[in-house]
């Protein structure tokens, strides 16, 4: 063993191991957890299904860093392809591959939890001091002016042209330099993320990590001693190879709200709301071609956000409405989400340092489901409502208008068949969008409420301190629990979500 | 053939899509087409493919048709001079299938074979994909993306996010999309 991080791709297998805490996911949830808990002096033993990949191992390449950062190797979808569900499989979790966007949850999301789902502890004068804490996690800053690249600037003058509200969003850099390739990993470690934060700090209290370790079922969640059954992965993550188990008296599952539902129906375990009220909050991109070169890909990808329309107190369902924020990805990713094929696409990818591109970020109901088969596999099902469709028309109509405002030549709507627009006339398209099953690239990076929170088991896969109902110490420590989406973005919801629920159970054992 | 993954904890890819009976009912969709011409006749139809060395996963046929499709879907053109064929996609894909899970695998033969047997299936059409010429394969194969059909729609957007992906990763694509590639490279090579 060479120290905290030990990959079991290339170390040996342990027979066993024994342990106080066992954290399976070593992502925001998970490494939050491993942080408090060793640092209290208790015995941590993490397990990460992806590696730890850093430095120039970020070589900044679609294909491979796709392959090697993401869950299924960026091929996770819903259950009709109709939305691509992002999710990190990587030493430190989706931290290391989101864009840094650091958006604490709302009072009136926290208000709605409060009253609605009887989470009193996430009221927000119970609430505000783990958030500020996830803040200072994340040395959160607002992102400077420097950083604001062209793509971003596009889509604030438009927004101020038009008299909307937008603002400069705040972020986890520190010493950035704009590398542009946030989500397939920084090179330079710019993220103030788990991997960068609360993982050292853990290890330099006492825990030790596996990586290449996927859990896959937890036996015992009853009992005293719980087991969790381990597979070790190949150097690529591709194989199983050996398998051992972990024995420990707590096991903390911070796996994503995908995979954590996945692993307790794998196992057997909980009640029948395990896997039920998955949010996916499925966005869609505009693309704005404009006749000079924008170079989108260079710079923060995404530094300006339109909260014009972002509703944070729905009498239903906390944050609804829709939010507008400028995105750019590297060629691989970005060609995959435009509508044509052929000579089409080629001409479209022609244009691509032309392009500015927003992502109409639209939170929706707990409506979707995790479901695992007899044989394992696994099938994340999920109908976009129509509620969800008529606010992404509405959000396409905007962004179009927005971007036609700051002088953009066409608006691209990338979906099949696509939607050109070559004036702020043609906005008024977007209402006749059909957005089908498998007609638009919707893509969901902010899954949430599989093991949702509750003070009754009639209500909840897990009760308001997230253990498992039914189980005597395993809990869930993720977005899994929460009950409706946290935010537009939710690294900070889970970083406080779990430093609370870590504290309350530091004062239990 | 052999090198696919039965993992206990396999999860949803790409290709998932075509379990479930969707394959058996997206082969229903021309009636009786499939079944008319018989087992014979569906491989008479298809003709013989040209052996490819070094494989993995992907047969001869299977070969074929991937790179019949990367021939439509990355033409060469003013704005892009690349010859998408010379790059061997269908050779990468086969390098990801090998460490794709069993039923990934499976579920993507399912698609190529419903690629190939397209132009009959859903065009009524007495050839196949590969034997179309390339205007009319290209034609052929854009109408899956606006397909009623949901299993046609699936199998492009499949197809478009691994082939796209790999392809605009390929460097000599850059110089022709305004992109310089990584900018760690970039900035070492003195760029600003």
């Amino acid at each position: 063993m060479t120290g905290p991080i030990v990959d079991l791709s290339s170390e040996a297998t342990p027979r066993e191991v024994l342990t106080e805490v066992c954290i399976i996911g070593s992502g925001c949830g998970g490494a939050t957890a491993a942080r408090l808990l060793s640092e209290a002096g208790h015995e941590v033993v993490l397990l990460e299904e992806g590696r730890d990949l850093i430095g120039p191992e970020r070589t900044q390449r679609d294909a491979a860093m796709y392959d090697q950062l993401y869950m299924d190797r960026g091929g996770r979808a819903s259950h009709d392809l109709s939305v691509s569900v992002l999710q990190g499989r990587v030493l430190g979790g989706g931290g290391v591959i989101n864009a840094c966007d650091v958006v604490p949850p709302p009072d009136g999301v926290l208000k709605h939890w409060a009253s609605k789902f009887g989470l009193a502890d996430y009221a927000p004068v119970s609430f505000r001091p783990f958030v500020e804490a996830a803040l200072q996690d994340l040395s959160a800053s607002r992102i400077p002016e420097s950083l604001v690249n062209l793509a971003n600037d596009k889509l604030r003058q438009g927004t101020q042209a038009l008299g909307l509200r937008g603002e400069v969003m705040m972020h986890n850099r520190v010493a950035c330099r704009g590398l542009g390739t946030c989500l397939i990993g920084c090179p330079i470690h710019s993220k103030r993320n788990p991997r960068m934060v609360a993982l050292p700090k853990a290890f330099e209290a006492g825990a030790l990590v596996y990586t290449r370790a996927r859990a896959v079922k937890i036996t015992k969640a009853t009992q005293e001693l719980k087991e969790v059954s381990v597979r070790t992965l190949d150097a690529g993550g591709y194989r199983e190879e050996g398998k051992f188990t972990v024995r420990a008296k707590i096991v903390i599952i911070a796996a994503n709200a995908i995979a954590s539902a996945q692993l307790l129906l794998r196992s057997g375990i909980g009640n029948e709301h395990v896997g039920e009220h998955l949010t996916l909050q499925p966005q869609l991109s505009v693309i704005a071609m404009f006749d000079e070169r924008i170079a989108a890909f260079d710079g923060v990808p995404q530094s300006y956000a339109v909260t014009e329309f972002e509703e944070e107190d729905n009498a239903e369902f906390g944050l609804w409405g829709y939010r507008i924020e400028a995105i750019m990805g590297t060629p691989g990713i970005v060609s995959t989400l435009l509508p044509f094929s052929g000579a089409p696409a080629m001409a479209g990818m022609a244009q691509y340092d032309q392009m500015a591109a927003s992502l109409l970020l639209v939170p929706d109901a707990p409506s979707g489901r995790v479901e695992v088969a007899r044989n394992g596999r696994l099938t994340i099902r999920y109908e976009q409502r129509e509620d969800h469709r008529q606010r992404l028309r509405s959000a396409v109509e905007t962004s179009a208008k927005i971007y036609f405002e700051a002088g953009a030549r066409e608006v691209l709507v990338p979906t099949m068949p696509a939607v050109r627009m070559r004036s702020r006339s043609d906005a008024g398209k977007a209402s006749a969008l059909s957005l089908a099953p498998a007609t638009a690239p919707l893509i969901s990076a902010h899954q949430q409420g599989t093991v949702r929170f509750a003070p009754s088991e009639r209500d909840g896969g897990a009760d308001p301190d997230g253990r498992v109902y039914g189980t005597n110490d395993v809990y869930v420590l993720d977005s899994s629990g929460f009950p409706t989406s946290a935010s537009s973005h939710t690294m900070t919801p889970i970083i406080a979500s779990s430093r609370m629920l870590t504290t309350k159970l530091l004062a239990r054992i | 053939m052999s090198s696919v993954r039965k993992d206990e904890a396999a999860s949803e890819g790409l290709f998932a899509f075509l379990s479930r009976r969707r394959f058996l009912k997206a082969s229903l969709v021309a009636g009786g087409a499939l079944l008319g011409l018989g087992g014979g006749g569906l491989l008479a139809l298809r003709g013989r493919a040209p052996s490819v060395d070094g494989l993995h996963v992907l047969d001869d046929h299977e070969y074929r048709t991937l790179r019949s499709l990367v021939e439509v879907m990355f033409p060469t053109s003013e704005l892009i001079p690349v010859d998408a064929t010379a790059m061997d996609l269908p050779r990468a894909f086969d390098g990801f299938l090998a460490k794709e899970p069993e039923h990934n695998v499976t579920d993507l033969r399912k698609a190529l074979v419903l690629i190939e047997f397209g132009p009959l299936v859903f065009d009524r059409r007495l050839t196949t994909f590969s034997r179309l010429d390339v205007s009319e394969r290209s034609a052929h194969w854009d109408t899956w993306g606006v397909s009623d059909e949901l299993v046609r729609r699936q199998v492009s957007i499949a197809m478009r996010k691994f082939f796209n992906l790999v392809f605009f990763d390929h460097e000599e694509v850059w110089p022709y999309i305004g992109y310089g590639g990584p900018s760690m490279l970039r900035r070492a090579g003195g760029e600003r």
